[in-house]
Order: structure tokens, then sequence, then C-alpha cells
């Protein structure tokens, strides 16, 4: 208390902290930039906001070898059962390349093979790839490469479809499997070319039933030619008027 | 399709076109392109002379682009080992080439 009391005058000159900083420092704020102090410093540089990463693209990272089995969509799952319906329906499935063409001359084209009970199908070739692979036509799975179209059709009417086909010079026919039997674009002319069923099989039984009527004709010449010999040789007789030689025939009867 | 419309191809000084392939063939994938293609309206806006002919056979032969010219030149493009953007460009610059002469020609015949 004395000490305080003693030294009042000078401590409270020394130990008057706002005073003295006042007359030291400048204010809190200030034009200048102005040193912080450390404690202020410290907190600060503990609270100093740190931004989140952001994550890794999934595209780099590593990507495994077997990719998870891919969920189907929906109208794929649609438009391939369409796809085996119509190709297990058909006769004939003919596959032609399909260039630009103008829609009406799409429309008229599909108006003319309506008319011979042919439809006309655009189709997808990721969607008739796997269909194709699991029935039997398997070898027609090299020519669905570009925009593809399908001519399907309940009868086996090639010569309608290549005269019409003709017409079109932008829908080019690559091949076709006309009941079961794969054909390329020359096997579809030649089948083109064919008879019809009724005429080839009346054909067949003509040309079976030929060999069958030529052997018994066969058979029969041995003795027809011997009957005629014999009967010119009588005729010959009688014409000489040799009575005495008796005719063998009757001879051959006796014995 | 998007090919024939980058690619400026005039087809004036081309006589006729014929594009053989084999379809069951593995390698005729860019032949069937450039077929489609060359059929695209743009492309055949620019000449309806020109006579276009697919050639389908079955004979396991090399898919073979025939273009045959006005002025009698003939360019065989095997398309095997080439892609439709190779088949393309060079039918195009060739179009163009014989081009710029006719009308460099005319241009000299009527100053």
């Amino acid at each position: 208390m004395a000490a305080l009391g003693g030294g009042g005058t000078r401590w409270r000159r020394a130990w008057l902290p706002a005073l003295q900083l006042l007359r030291r420092g400048s204010k809190a704020v200030t034009r200048h930039w102005k040193a912080m102090h450390l404690q202020r410093q410290k907190l600060l540089a503990l609270t100093e906001f740190l931004p989140p990463r952001p994550p890794v693209p999934p595209r780099c990272r590593p990507r495994h070898a077997t990719e998870e089995p891919r969920q189907e969509d929906g109208y794929a799952r649609v438009l391939r059962r369409q796809a085996e319906e119509c190709l297990r329906g058909s006769r004939m499935v003919a596959v032609c390349q399909f260039n630009s063409l103008p829609d009406e001359d799409v429309a008229t084209l599909r108006h003319f093979l309506r008319k011979h009970n042919i439809h006309l199908k655009f189709i997808l070739n990721e969607i008739i790839r796997p269909v194709l692979a699991q029935s039997e036509l398997r070898s027609l799975l090299p020519l669905f490469v570009c925009r593809n179209v399908l001519l399907v059709s309940p009868e086996a009417r090639a010569r309608e479809m290549l005269r019409v086909l003709k017409g079109v010079p932008q829908v080019v026919l690559l091949g076709a499997c006309i009941d079961g039997t794969i054909l390329s674009r020359q096997g579809v002319e030649n089948f083109a070319r064919l008879p019809s069923l009724e005429v080839s099989q009346g054909q067949t039984v003509a040309a079976l039933s030929l060999l069958s009527s030529q052997t018994s004709s066969l058979l029969q010449r041995g003795p027809a030619h011997l009957t005629a010999l014999l009967d010119e040789h009588i005729r010959r007789l009688r014409d000489t008027g040799g009575a005495t030689e008796p005719p063998p025939g009757r001879s051959s009867g006796n014995h | 399709k998007n090919m024939a419309s980058k690619v400026s191809l005039v087809l004036r000084p081309v006589k006729s076109i014929v594009v053989r392939f084999c379809p069951f063939e593995p390698n005729v994938e860019s032949t069937r392109k450039f077929l489609q293609s060359i059929y695209h309206k743009k492309i055949q806006a620019t000449n309806t002379n020109c006579e276009v002919t697919a050639d389908v056979r079955h004979d396991g032969s090399e898919p073979v682009v025939d273009v045959k010219f006005a002025d009698g030149d003939r360019l065989i493009m095997k398309g095997a080992h080439l892609t439709t953007g190779e088949m393309l460009t060079a039918l195009a610059s060739r179009c163009n080439a014989k081009d710029l002469k006719e009308e460099q020609k005319s241009k000299r015949k009527n100053p």
C-alpha cells in the first residue's frame, strides 16, 4: 500500500496501458495496413477456411476390365421382341441397304410393296444383331452394317419384289433368307426365275412317270419285234405261195 | 451422312460411279458408307446426270469403287483398306481440280 502510494504518480503514469498505447500506436481502423496482434494472427491461422477438395471425376478412376451388365432399356426390349416376332412369322426376309430417299418415295415404295404383301421395316443394327446371333440366321450378321431395311413377307414373292426394287436404285438388295435358305443377290434372282411350286411338282411327276412308262415299253420291245418279224415272214410266205412250210408259231404251240 | 455434308463434293465432272462389293465379307463397311454418302441429296443435287450403280456380288472379291469422269479419266479405289473419309476426300480433290480446269478453260474461251 505504501509502495503503491509512494510511487503512485510515477506508477500511474507508467501503468496506464490505454494512454501509453494510444501515444505509441494508431487507432484500430487505419488507412495503412496495420500489423495484426499475435493472438489475433494465431486465431485466424487456426480458423482459416480450407475449401473442400473436388472429387476425382469418374473418368480418371481406374476402369474395371469387365463392365457390369448394362440395364436393358425397356424400349430396346420392345423393339427386340418385335424383331423376333417379325423374323419368326415370315417366310421371306430380305436385307437391303437403305441410302437416303425422300419421304414421299419411301411412302410410294411402301405402297407398292404392300400390294404384294411385303412389309418394309426399318431396324437398328444394335437391336437386330443379338436377335440374329441367337436365331439360325447367323450368316446374315455381316450384312448389318450401315443403314439397313428389312423386307419381310409371309409369302415368297421374289419376282415382284425384284421388279419393285429395280425401280428404286437407292435401295440395294444384299441378301435374303427364303424358307430357311440363305440366298445372295444372285440366288434371289435365280429363285425369282424358277417356276412356281405346282408347275415344278408336275414336272417332277411327269419325269418320274416317264421313266416307268419307258420301262414297260422297253420290256415289251423284244417280243413286239419278234412278232413283227414273224408277221412279216408269214406275209412273205403267203405272197410267194409257199403253203408247204408251216409257220413256226404253230409248231411251238404244239410243243 | 455427316461426312457427306462436311465434304463439299461437286459431281459435275463425273459421268458414272460403280460401287462393287460383296456384302458377306467383313471389309466392306467403308465402301458401304461411301455408297450411302454418295446418295446424299446434297451431293446428288450437284449432278443429276451422274449414274450411281451398286453391284452386289457374292464371289469374295474386294470392294472397288470405279469412277468414270466426263473427260475420260478413271479413278479406281479399292475400299478394303481405305476409310470412307479418305475415299470421299480423294474423290472431292479430283473433282475440284477438274472443275477448276474447266472453269479456266471456259474463262480463256470467253474473256
